[in-house]
């Protein structure tokens, strides 16, 4: 029997079970539409966050730090950063300048509210040389500041959008740091004066934040006792990526290899794997829905093999091998699982923008804002479906109903034409 | 004449559960081109049993069986599949698929045996005409009386013009009417167009028809009649 008639009487059959056929394509729509739907947020995000990454920070800047990145762990050592290792840097070749850079979580109090936060000590003139988005909305950047200046963020002026400012150009804000010296608690506290409000940064980037507050770094010394500095900002004198490598493997070299410099591209490199990791690990509880309905196309598919015993068997009576009767069955299942992919595409899809147009609300305003909690800014996630994303999708939708389908059809296919014949 | 049917000293021994059965005990016979055949005899005679056997449903425990020269008793499941396409089946319960409308059931064998599709639509009308069903090929075997379904089912069997056509008991489930207006049709196909007939069957008239009976029983031919 040729393909073009196996098909038609494939789809004949599955046409005749309305019903039936709509159900088990649902399972199917489901499933591939709840991948889809999170495979394009998620890519969405990450599109969104790179992005917004990409333009926060200049890839010829690396930040030298005595652990590696984030949750990966550089192990412990004994080694600190000073201030003056500045000095170090600086005179490695291809380092145009760099700026230390001490911080510290304390309480704030703006007289009618207090707030935990954390407080940044930097050398205003070095940090602005390296981050182009220190510069000033309001007020002015002190070239040799007071040593009570602070300059902050502008998320800080106004951090629930609802009108009331926190802090202006001229306020004073009570800075308390609690620490631990021996066993006891100390507290120290000093009052600093606003002389500068920031530009909107946006949501991720290295260096300065909405959220932040930045204190002369000599300050920073000073109240908080130390040399010690979180990590440097360096920025380098070409953003060329293998240049970038060159100078970053000097700077650890200086330091015996006991700090280690993250440059951009390593962080972008970092987040797109733990995004990776978050997307297959939803996909997967997708993957799950879609393995149910392919459970489902198997029930139906057995039901259906025992309803149509007979017309096996005079389909076989009339010379159809098996493997055509295997064939029919298969490409029945072919037909609901790709009618499944398609719609589950097309459903997924537009579940995520809707998705989306409910999210860019919820990030902007209320949610994270609403506990007194602070979010930098607002994000817009507009989800990305990729060629691969759809092709994928309907692949996995239809593997799963021919998969699911075969251990049916192959019962159909070894059919006795005798008894199926007999078979009422 | 050409022999469409030779059937040499064929056996079939069922197994129910424990206990063998001897459902055909060494029979042998020819079918020659153009012949009118019945084959009677009671339930329990090994009908049902030889019938698979000529339709090469299933194979003979021991003995030959060749269909237009084809010794079935040794051929594979994919090539028993193929023999079948060439006996056209006629059965009692009609078993024409329900879905299908009467072009779409008698189209099947053609289909199947991968005939063109232009040369199936014309041979399929040609066919229905000579059942006198032209103007029903649009209907489903639901809006069919029982005499046109056992029609269809005539022409689903001569469709493909196979070696001959296998008759299960074809007036089983119709009244006696619409059962001589069947074996009226099937006569003059055989008389007209030169169709090879066999029918089984329990009924003893059936055979009157006929120009040969063989009689069953306890799975060997008890007489084979020229009538």
């Amino acid at each position: 029997m040729k393909s073009r008639d196996v098909f038609s009487f494939a789809f004949g059959a599955v046409r005749l079970r309305k019903m039936r056929a709509g159900l088990t394509i649902l399972g199917i729509v489901i499933g591939i539409a709840a991948i889809v739907a999170l495979t394009s947020i998620t890519t969405g995000l990450q599109v969104t966050i790179t992005s917004e990454l990409g333009e926060g920070f200049s890839s010829d800047t690396v930040t030298v730090s005595t652990q590696s990145f984030g949750m990966f762990g550089g192990g412990s050592s004994d080694f600190t950063l000073l201030v003056n290792d500045t000095d170090t840097i600086n005179e490695i070749d291809g380092v145009q300048t760099s700026a230390a850079i001490m911080s510290k979580s304390v309480m704030l109090d703006f007289g009618s509210t207090e707030l935990p936060l954390s407080v940044t000590g930097v050398d205003y003139a070095a940090y602005a040389s390296i981050y182009p988005s220190f510069v000033t909305e309001e007020g002015s950047i002190p070239e040799t500041p007071a040593n009570d200046s602070v300059v902050i963020g502008s998320r800080l002026t106004d951090p629930w959008d609802n009108g009331t400012v926190l802090a202006e150009v001229g306020d004073t804000i009570l800075i308390s740091w609690t620490h631990r010296v021996g066993l006891e608690i100390v507290e120290k506290n000093y009052t600093a004066e606003v002389v500068a409000v920031l530009e909107e940064i946006g949501g991720f980037s290295m260096g300065p934040s909405d959220l932040g507050l930045y204190i002369p770094l000599s300050t920073a010394q000073s109240f908080f006792d130390t040399d010690e500095v979180n990590s440097i900002a360096v920025k380098l004198v070409s953003d060329d990526e293998e240049f970038v490598e060159t100078v970053s493997q000097a700077i650890e070299d200086a330091f015996d290899g006991l700090v280690s410099v993250t440059s951009p591209t390593a962080l972008l490199a970092i987040m797109s794997s733990v995004f990776d990791i978050i997307s297959l690990f939803l996909v997967g509880i997708a993957g799950i829905s879609l393995l149910v309905a392919g459970i489902g196309i198997m029930n139906i598919m057995i039901v259906s093999l025992l309803e149509r015993t007979r017309e096996i068997g005079i389909l076989k009576a009339l010379g159809m091998k098996s493997r055509t009767v295997l064939g029919i069955f298969l490409t029945e299942a072919l037909v609901v699982g790709l009618v499944g992919a398609v719609v589950g595409v097309v459903t997924g899809y537009s579940m995520a923008i809707i998705f989306s147009a409910f999210s860019g609300s919820m990030f902007g305003g209320g949610m994270l804002g609403g506990d007194r909690g602070l979010s930098t800014s607002m994000m817009t996630i507009t989800p990305v479906l990729t060629t691969e994303i759809i092709l994928g999708a309907m692949l996995f939708g239809v593997l799963v109903a021919v998969i699911f389908a075969l251990y049916p059809a192959w019962r159909a296919s070894k059919l006795n034409p005798v008894d199926a014949l007999r078979h009422e | 004449m050409t022999t469409v049917l030779e059937v040499e000293d064929i056996t079939k021994t069922y197994m129910m559960g424990e206990i063998p059965v001897n459902a055909l005990r060494g029979l042998s016979f020819k079918v020659e081109s153009g012949e009118y055949i019945a084959i009677v005899g009671p339930s329990g005679s090994g009908k049902s049993t030889l019938l698979n056997m000529i339709g090469a449903l299933d194979r003979p425990t021991s003995g030959n069986l060749m269909i237009e020269g084809v010794d079935v008793s040794t051929l594979s499941d994919n090539q028993l599949a193929d023999t079948r396409k060439n006996v056209g089946f006629v059965f009692q319960f009609f078993n024409l698929i329900p879905r299908l409308d009467a072009r779409g059931n008698v189209e099947l064998p053609l289909a199947i045996a991968d005939v063109p599709r232009s040369e199936r639509k014309k041979r399929t009308k040609e066919v229905l005409t000579s059942v006198g069903l032209e103007d029903r090929m649009h209907h489903k075997p639901s809006e069919l009386s029982g005499g046109e379904r056992q029609r269809v089912a005539v022409a689903r069997a001569i469709v493909a013009s196979p070696a001959f056509i296998l008759m299960d008991e074809p007036t089983g489930n119709l009244d006696s009417k619409t059962a001589g207006e069947i074996m009226d049709l099937v006569k003059q196909l055989n008389e007209e167009q030169g169709v090879t007939l066999i029918v089984v069957s329990h009924d003893q008239n059936i055979g009157r028809q006929a120009g040969r009976t063989l009689h069953m029983l306890d799975g060997v031919i008890a007489s084979d009649v020229v009538n």
